[in-house]
């Protein structure tokens, strides 16, 4: 490659002719100072700090936007070099006001680093100070922008990495500032509160609001987000034992970004409302009792009901919220000490039908990913997914990649999301059609010939029967069941098929349907017909809800397999696990989570041991789900807070949060993250996996480890999954499918065609509830709620209980934005205020899953007996009245 | 608005002289146009915001009937244009920038309009008048005033 040869300061350096002076200076370790400039951000020259001399001309150059040229002589500390930065500098710090002092940002404010670096005291220069405060009503952050310097870190963060476009200039010269449209506050404004621009200013102009501690902080803690399945690094900044802020982390994949729940939800760690002690149920209420007293209560009445009604009547409801190692050691319990295979963890509500489809067609339950990130690839299909609310960090990639790198973008999905501004074709299928819709599209691109001949033939199975189902498959029944045109099925389908590398993203609108299993098996049939299963730039993700759903169930959190996806029946595999264990294991699959309710409401199990899942606020039919959970035996419940569902427990063991363990979570790609310990457990709470030693301790049956490092330890020679360090060992491209094949998955056989048809619904909806209700992921709560309506600053700010519907439907029922309503389904009803939606078709309504106390769960029903697998839906039919009394609202 | 987007062709580079067009079509630029806009050309609509308020000629705000600018560029700043803006300023009751409470005019200070031999300038719906003093200003105001009485 061609090369660039120059010199600075007297040393002779060269680089490639893409270089700027200010990159090759660092590479060759030169410091110039900077102020704008940001390694994740475009360079844009605007605070001239980085100046340099050419002295072949005398020529000051500003460092970070000037590409390196042959023959330059660059001083990058000449008088004349200094003298100039030194007066700019003055310069913005003669409008800049002299609040120092008392200033937030304190000794982390860079331009006052700056001054100090280069000894700018006084100075000579006549002050204009500037006045202007912004008022915000957010809980989030504070502008002050007469201390901003217009280095546009964060504009450019705002446009470059999260693609919100939310700040732009407003004005200029000496009245320049980053603004949002028309000036408004940002809670008018696109703005999604991720932080980032927070993260970035290098002065107090933006500041994070209601932090405990202002000043700096010396103990930083590198960790992974707690909240979604996107696994964010986050730096946790600790004081006096207190997490203080969270930051973003730099990562090598890409730059720092997070969501709002990651930048300031994580102020849940410090609620009041924490458990302290453990509790124990006496006369119907609760008593604070010693750890030991707590334990041996639990074990005491584990073993009672073992030993009376048999290890099946016990289950154990594990976390997706837990780290990798709990999960592994909770599962060993259950299966080892206490007996049974009746295991489940909170994914299994959305989750199972696509580890059910991925296991029938792959061969393999686990989702599969690839190694690098959305920038590569050609085109993105997302599927039933809102990533804005639900995986934010996804949301920003897909933007990057067709804003930045020039991908094509199809929608799938009857709401009109926020991706919909980004996509060169949006398909809008009527509720639950999308089997149709997936279906129609893999017959254009089998008639049109677009198929991946030689992968078909060489790594594949069934295509003939896949010809064969859609033989007489009839794309104008399918236009006219989805309501989407034909011409938009064949640009769909097209697009899709010649685009090269074609990833899919789907989310819970698609898993969470009846026929959920059958969707995703659709959607895997157009990756092996394109060729597009294993390929980088290709595959098929899907958005989880939690930060460790890919890891609960790698870790066999699940009633049907043992750890690392091999099947309780398969003898051989067990074997292994038994002998390591030394331990009898059931061979029967147990029940999942919804049958452990359904069965504890019919006193077949007795005791239930949940960890960090609050069903009673998150599963359909709450109120069913309460009662079975009251009727229980023995309840114990290990969590952070008194949930909804501790308070049916008899035990209540207090749990530590995220930031006061060590541990591992795994992302929805399946990379193995750490979590550190922050700051020491929280009053008497300890981490889960300390708990379930003791526990099993108590119960005579103790598991032969002392620390964590001997749990990774086993996991990782039980699990071949865990074992491959694949940050350092990337396979390949070509021979990814054969090395993950070989050395990790429990495979036999080829990825298989899975010929699959839409069933229509089996009754005509009930003219009583005429409209459809949704549960929306909310960008502002995170799963059932527990943990992010105790953010002070996250509940604060987001209302959960607007009901979102169509404009005309609401005409037609004369209902004003602001209307109080009741929602009526067949098993519940709740209150909430009618708002406008401009992206809902009519006859679609939906509700946001947020808090806790306002469970949009108890207006669904429990999911038919047909499809005992899969998962518990995400829709309802209802009816909506005119609430007559004015209660207020929650 | 849509002949006015046809003109161009829907061309983004046009974005400027289109929304010169506009604002002189409806006397300023209101946010609904600037909407339609950003749809037509593809254009985020912080952008044309920032375009907007970075060039003095567009306007967010309705302007009055008549629009008067007052240059206050080098030529005509040392030949006292700043003062003949005072005056003007103090006549209507408003302050430059701002338009009467009767919608009729609007004043504004520009930096520049490139007549410089003429100043000091005041330019009045788009006709310069030159070589002003005060007392020039203020009668030619009140013409203007009992022209439209």
């Amino acid at each position: 490659m061609q090369t660039v040869t120059l010199t600075i300061n007297q040393q002779e350096v060269s680089g490639h002719p893409e270089m700027t002076i200010l990159e090759l200076a660092r590479e060759s370790g030169i410091i110039i100072p900077t102020l704008c400039h940001h390694a994740s951000l475009n360079p844009i020259g605007a605070c001239r700090i980085c100046l340099v001399e050419n002295e072949v001309n005398g020529a000051l150059l500003a460092s970070c936007v000037t590409p390196i040229a042959s023959g330059m002589i660059i001083n990058t500390e000449s008088s004349r070099v200094l003298e100039h930065r030194k007066m700019i500098l003055k310069l913005m710090l003669a409008s800049h006001p002299d609040s120092c002092l008392v200033c937030d940002k304190g000794n982390r404010c860079q331009l006052r680093q700056m001054a100090a670096e280069l000894g700018i005291g006084s100075s000579e220069l006549d002050r204009i100070p500037q006045t202007a405060v912004t008022e915000e009503v957010n809980p989030f952050l504070i502008r002050d922008m007469s201390k901003c310097i217009l280095c546009a870190r964060c504009i450019r963060a705002c446009q470059e990495l999260v693609i919100e476009g939310a700040l732009d200039y407003y004005g200029r010269g000496f009245k320049a500032k980053p603004a949002t449209l028309f000036k408004s506050p940002l809670e008018n404004s696109e703005c999604t509160f991720c932080g980032t621009c927070v993260a970035l200013c290098p002065t107090g102009a933006l500041m994070e609001k209601e932090e405990f501690y202002r000043g700096t902080i010396g103990t930083v803690v590198e960790s992974t987000c707690p909240y979604c399945g996107c696994g964010c690094s986050i730096s946790l900044e600790v004081k006096e034992n207190r997490v203080a802020r969270v930051k973003p982390a730099a990562e090598d994949t890409g730059p720092g970004t997070l969501c709002v729940k990651g930048s300031y939800g994580c102020d849940f760690i410090h609620s009041p409302d924490r458990l302290t002690r453990p509790l124990v149920k006496e006369n119907g209420s609760f008593k604070e009792v010693s750890w030991d007293e707590a334990l041996a209560v639990t074990a005491d009445a584990f073993s009672r009901i073992k030993d009376k009604h048999g290890s099946d009547s016990l289950a154990v409801f594990g976390s997706a919220n837990c780290t990798n190692e709990e999960n592994y050691l909770l599962q060993r319990f259950a299966r080892g000490v206490l007996g049974t295979n009746n295991i489940d963890n909170g994914s299994s509500l959305y989750y199972a039908a696509a580890r059910q489809a991925f296991y029938d067609s792959v061969g393999f339950p686990g989702i599969t990913y690839t190694l690098n990130d959305l920038t590569g690839t050609d085109l993105i299909l997302v599927v039933g997914a809102e990533p804005a609310a639900s995986a934010p960090l996804i949301n920003y990639e897909i933007k990057r990649a067709v804003k930045l790198h020039g991908a094509k973008l199809i929608l799938i999905d009857p709401r009109k999301t926020k991706l919909t501004l980004f996509a060169d074709c949006w398909l809008r299928p009527e509720v639950d059609t999308d089997l149709m819709l997936l279906n129609s599209l893999a017959k254009v691109i089998i008639d049109e010939n677009l198929v991946d001949r030689e992968f078909i033939a060489r790594k594949t199975e069934n295509y003939q029967e896949l010809l064969d189902s859609l033989a007489t498959f009839s794309l104008e029944t399918a236009a006219e069941v989805t309501g989407v045109s034909l011409e938009q099925i064949r640009l769909a389908a097209g697009l899709y098929a010649t685009a090269g590398k074609a990833a899919i993203i789907f989310g819970t609108g698609i898993m969470q349907q009846l026929q959920g299993t059958e969707n995703v098996k659709a959607l895997l049939n157009l990756a092996l017909l394109t060729g597009n299963i294993w390929r980088k730039g290709g595959g098929l993700r899907a958005l989880l809800r939690e930060c460790n759903a890919q890891g609960a169930c790698d870790m066999g959190m699940l009633p049907d397999f043992l750890p690392g996806y091999y099947p309780v029946e398969d003898l051989p595999a067990r074997k292994k696990f038994e002998t390591h264990w030394q331990a009898n294991l059931p061979s029967k699959p147990g029940l999942n989570a919804l049958e452990m309710m359904q069965m504890a409401g019919e006193g077949k199990i007795k005791g239930l041991l949940i960890t960090g899942e609050n069903p009673v606020a998150g599963f359909p039919g709450s109120a069913l789900v309460e009662e079975a959970l009251a009727s229980l035996d023995f309840l114990v419940v290990q969590d952070l807070f008194l949930t909804e569902t501790a308070r049916l427990a008899q035990v209540v063991l207090p749990a530590a949060s995220f930031a006061e363990k060590e541990g591992t979570f795994t992302n929805l790609e399946g990379r193995v993250q750490k979590i550190r310990k922050a700051i020491e457990p929280l009053a008497e709470s300890r981490p889960d996996w300390k708990i379930i030693l003791q526990l099993a301790a108590a119960m005579n049956q103790p598991l032969p480890f002392n620390s964590l490092e001997q749990v990774q330890k086993e996991l990782e020679e039980l699990v071949p999954l865990y074992k491959y360090d694949w940050e350092e060992k990337s396979p390949k491209e070509e021979d990814y499918w054969e090395t993950m094949a070989e050395h990790r998955l429990p495979l036999k056989r080829f990825p298989r065609f899975s010929p699959v048809e839409y069933l229509p619904p089996l009754k005509a909806p009930d003219t009583q509830y005429p409209f459809i209700l949704l549960a929306e992921s909310a960008l502002f709560h995170s799963g059932s709620g527990s943990r992010s309506s105790k953010s002070g600053r996250l509940s604060r700010f987001s209302a959960s209980y607007f009901l979102q519907m169509n404009k005309i439907d609401a005409d037609m029922m004369k209902l004003q934005p602001g209307d109080r309503v009741k929602i009526v389904s067949p098993v519940g009803e709740l209150p909430a205020v009618v708002e406008h939606s401009e992206s809902l078709p009519r006859g679609l309504v939906s509700l946001p899953r947020s808090r806790s106390d306002y469970p949009v769960a108890l207006l669904f029903s429990s999911p038919p007996e047909t499809s005992a697998s899969s998962s518990a839906l995400q829709r309802c039919y209802v009816r909506i009245e005119r609430s007559c009394s004015d209660e207020p609202e929650k | 608005m849509e002949q006015i987007i046809d003109k161009y062709r829907g061309d983004s580079t046009a974005m400027i002289a289109i929304l010169h067009d506009l604002n002189a079509a409806f006397r300023y630029l209101p946010r609904e146009a600037l909407e339609i806009v950003s749809d037509r050309l593809s254009v985020p609509l912080s952008y044309l915001y920032s375009a907007a308020t970075f060039y003095r000629s567009f306007d967010l705000e309705p302007c009055g009937e008549h629009e008067i600018q007052v240059c206050l560029g080098t030529a005509c700043h040392v030949r006292g244009s700043e003062r003949i803006l005072d005056a003007l300023s103090r006549r209507l009751g408003i302050k430059p920038g701002e338009t009467t409470a009767d919608g009729k005019f609007t004043l504004k200070r520009v930096n520049c309009l490139g007549a410089c031999a003429l100043g000091p300038l005041v330019s009045i719906d788009q006709k310069h008048h030159g070589h002003l003093t005060i007392h020039q200003a203020e009668r030619l105001l009140e013409a203007y005033k009992d022209e439209h009485d």
